[in-house]
């Protein structure tokens, strides 16, 4: 009997015992960083600017989680905790936001303007949105051409739901049965502006339809909602049958931008929210409630996540400055800037 | 008496010709030659391939592409919806996945519709993560036929200035050919503003070797002279060489430099003829104001100084758009005798 009882369970989980742990250190990771990064922020310790994903790491954790190493990610400045579910290693992230060599771009972007092309196969995100919505079209065009089974995905926020380009992927995708994954991470606000300012209909997953793709709209506080619909979407992706539109539902628990107090967001909006719609907190008791880890395992999750945090930060302190002169490198191939190992003679003290 | 005035209703390639083929002693259209390039390049590299508004079973709008999709298929040029942003999102997203991507623009006016992911994306990408993106943006471009302010634009200097896009402005068949050629081998973003006047109008012998190729960077003088250097590109090259031929009746000189390239600038070239005849006529089709004409003219007035015996005089249009009747194009664009003109001044200095 306890056999039969055992498999029931084990059946129901969506994924093995180990991939939920992990998604369950992403999920805590992604947390615990943007608090971090918040804090020094504030304490005028961390330069540049901070976009937090608070809230909202079930979409960004969940959606990545059904992609293999091979497919394709296409982020905003408010994803990095898809990124570090994609494979972002948190020391190279750190020195990104300090601006120092070892950082993704070199110093030549900051904080979550970040990406990894040829590691973890992610976007190096650029501002204007949803600017790589076309260019995930372009990737997607590649795996089909080729016949591969590689997957794209493409993520942002409402706000740039708005924008013509978002549109013109959608359109271009179902044109060409494109084997890519639509996510809008829709937090409710475009900085300040809220959804019915942004869109006359009462969802984006309706949109869908008037492309001719499926369209799903999801709990973001439910991070196995989430992959549920993200694993039904990459799998129809990869196996010839199109794109698909993915709405997660959260709310930005913080402002645009770490300048940004988002006093616009009604208090008990935020409250429900946090209360009722934590994916983390939502995960957690899910993992505790089956049984697949204790409050001591979570408590040594804890300690792993402060542990590395201060590793990556101690590591970003001792990258070096980018030298200078690498400032006019780069622009073409043919200067080899990137090919070669950057110049390591820059300050390690702020300039 | 010029070609300008011999062009017919149609001229801005709404439904033009069959392209043509090559004359029997070797002769090829600028338009012939730029087809051969993509063509040959093809052929040779089964990553190229070709995307665009019509460019299949049309042809293009300007037929530069008529018959490929018979020989290369539709996967390989590739019908778009009218959706400039997405026709360069794909061009960039299927470069970082290794191919080859080669987006026609009907009309290089059209470029400006996808230009945010021209100028903050496929200029970008590099310089900030090291992705190489071996993207050809091309389209026709420039006035003197008649097609008004959205069909006539030269919009060279919107992408020279935004720093990570070579930008390439051929006047002679030969030229277009290889500089096409060099653009789709070219690692980095390459933009080849095709002139829509010289299409049909200018012909020559073009090579036929399959790996002929013309660098780009690199300025061509294509007259030799002693008097006055006249720094252009475009369809302003042939403007300038019939004014030099009308000029030289009258006893002067004229060096024509053609820069072939217009971002990066091949300043050298322009300096050893300034160094040669010290008088600089800069003429471009593009606006005068901070366009690819005020740079020339500021890189002479900086490194060639001392070598100057007159100010570098400069023709190019006002910054406005270019209207549509024959007396106002005209007026707009800088003209045969308007280069006659401005090297007379010069001379007389």
């Amino acid at each position: 009997m306890a056999t039969d009882v055992d498999a029931r369970t084990q059946s129901a989980r969506p994924l093995p015992e180990a991939e939920l742990e992990r998604m369950l250190y992403l999920l805590m990771l992604s947390r615990y960083f943007d608090e971090r990064t918040e804090a020094l922020y504030r304490q005028g310790r961390l330069p540049g600017a901070i976009y937090s994903g608070r809230g909202q790491e079930g979409t960004h954790v969940g959606v990545v989680f059904p992609l293999r190493p091979q497919d394709s990610l296409f982020p905003t400045h408010r994803d990095l905790s898809a990124q570090l579910a994609k494979g972002l290693d948190l020391k190279r992230v750190m020195a990104q936001f300090w601006g120092r060599i070892d950082g993704y771009t070199r110093g030549r972007d900051g904080n979550s303007h970040i990406g990894d092309w040829f590691g973890s196969r992610t976007w190096t995100v650029m501002s204007h949105l949803p600017i790589a919505y076309p260019v995930a079209c372009g990737a997607a065009l590649a795996y089909q051409r080729r016949g591969q089974d590689t997957v794209a995905m493409g993520i942002c926020g409402d706000g740039a739901t708005s924008n013509g380009r978002w549109h013109e992927a959608l359109n271009t995708s179902a044109i060409h049965r494109l084997p890519v994954v639509w996510v809008v991470n829709n937090n409710q606000f475009a900085y300040s502006t809220p959804n019915p300012l942004e869109f006359g209909v009462p969802t984006i997953a309706e949109r869908a339809d008037a492309y001719g793709m499926p369209g799903v709209r999801v709990d973001g506080g439910n991070v196995l909602e989430v992959y549920a619909a993200a694993k039904e979407a990459v799998d129809r992706a990869r196996s010839g049958e199109g794109p698909t539109l993915i709405e997660s539902v959260s709310l930005r628990w913080r402002g645009h931008a770490g300048h940004d107090p988002a006093k616009y967001v009604p208090k008990e909006l935020l409250d429900e929210y946090m209360a009722s719609h934590d994916p983390v907190a939502n995960f957690q008791d899910w993992m505790l409630a089956e049984g697949l880890v204790d409050q001591d395992g979570i408590a040594q999750l804890d300690s792993r996540i402060q542990r590395e945090f201060e590793e990556g930060y101690e590591f970003a302190q001792s990258s070096p400055y980018p030298e200078p002169e690498d400032a006019t490198k780069g622009l073409w191939v043919e200067d080899g800037y990137w090919t070669s190992e950057p110049g390591r003679g820059g300050p390690t003290e702020a300039p | 008496m010029t070609a300008t005035q011999k062009v017919e209703a149609g001229a801005a390639g709404h439904g033009a010709e069959p392209r043509g083929k090559r004359t029997e002693d070797g002769q090829a259209t600028y338009l012939i030659a730029i087809a051969e390039a993509l063509w040959e390049e093809m052929e040779r590299d089964e990553r190229v391939y070709c995307l665009g508004e019509d460019i299949g079973a049309y042809g293009g709008a300007f037929k530069v592409t008529e018959g490929f999709i018979e020989r290369f298929g539709p996967e390989r040029v590739m019908d778009t919806p009218i959706a400039e942003e997405t026709i360069v999102g794909l061009a960039i997203g299927s470069a970082m996945e290794g191919m080859r991507p080669v987006a026609e623009f009907q009309y290089a006016d059209f470029m400006s519709s996808g230009f945010d992911m021209i100028t903050t994306a496929l200029a970008r990408v590099h310089y900030r993560s090291g992705v190489p993106l071996p993207v050809v943006l091309r389209g026709p471009s420039g006035g003197y036929v008649r097609a008004s302010s959205f069909h006539s634009t030269n919009p060279e200097p919107w992408y020279a200035h935004a720093g990570g896009i070579k930008v390439i402005c051929p006047a002679f068949p030969s030229d277009a050919k290889g500089l096409m050629k060099s653009a789709i081998r070219d690692d980095n973003p390459c933009m080849v503003l095709e002139h829509k006047w010289i299409y049909r109008r200018v012909k020559e012998h073009v090579p036929e070797d399959p790996d002929f190729l013309v660098p780009i960077g690199k300025a061509d003088v294509k007259r030799e002279g002693t008097d006055v250097s006249v720094i252009t590109y475009g369809a302003l090259v042939h403007k300038t060489l019939e004014a030099a031929e009308a000029l030289e009746r009258r006893g002067m000189s004229i060096e024509v430099v053609d820069l072939r390239t217009v971002y990066p600038l091949d300043e050298e070239a322009i300096l050893r003829s300034i160094e040669k005849t010290s008088r600089a006529l800069v003429v471009s089709e593009s606006y005068r104001y901070a366009g690819i004409g005020a740079e020339v003219s500021a890189t002479i007035a900086q490194r060639a100084f001392e070598h100057l015996d007159a100010p570098v005089e400069r023709l190019s249009p006002p910054n406005m758009p270019i209207p549509f009747s024959p007396t106002l194009e005209d007026a707009f664009l800088p003209q045969v005798s308007d280069i006659e003109a401005a090297v007379e001044r010069l001379s007389a200095w």
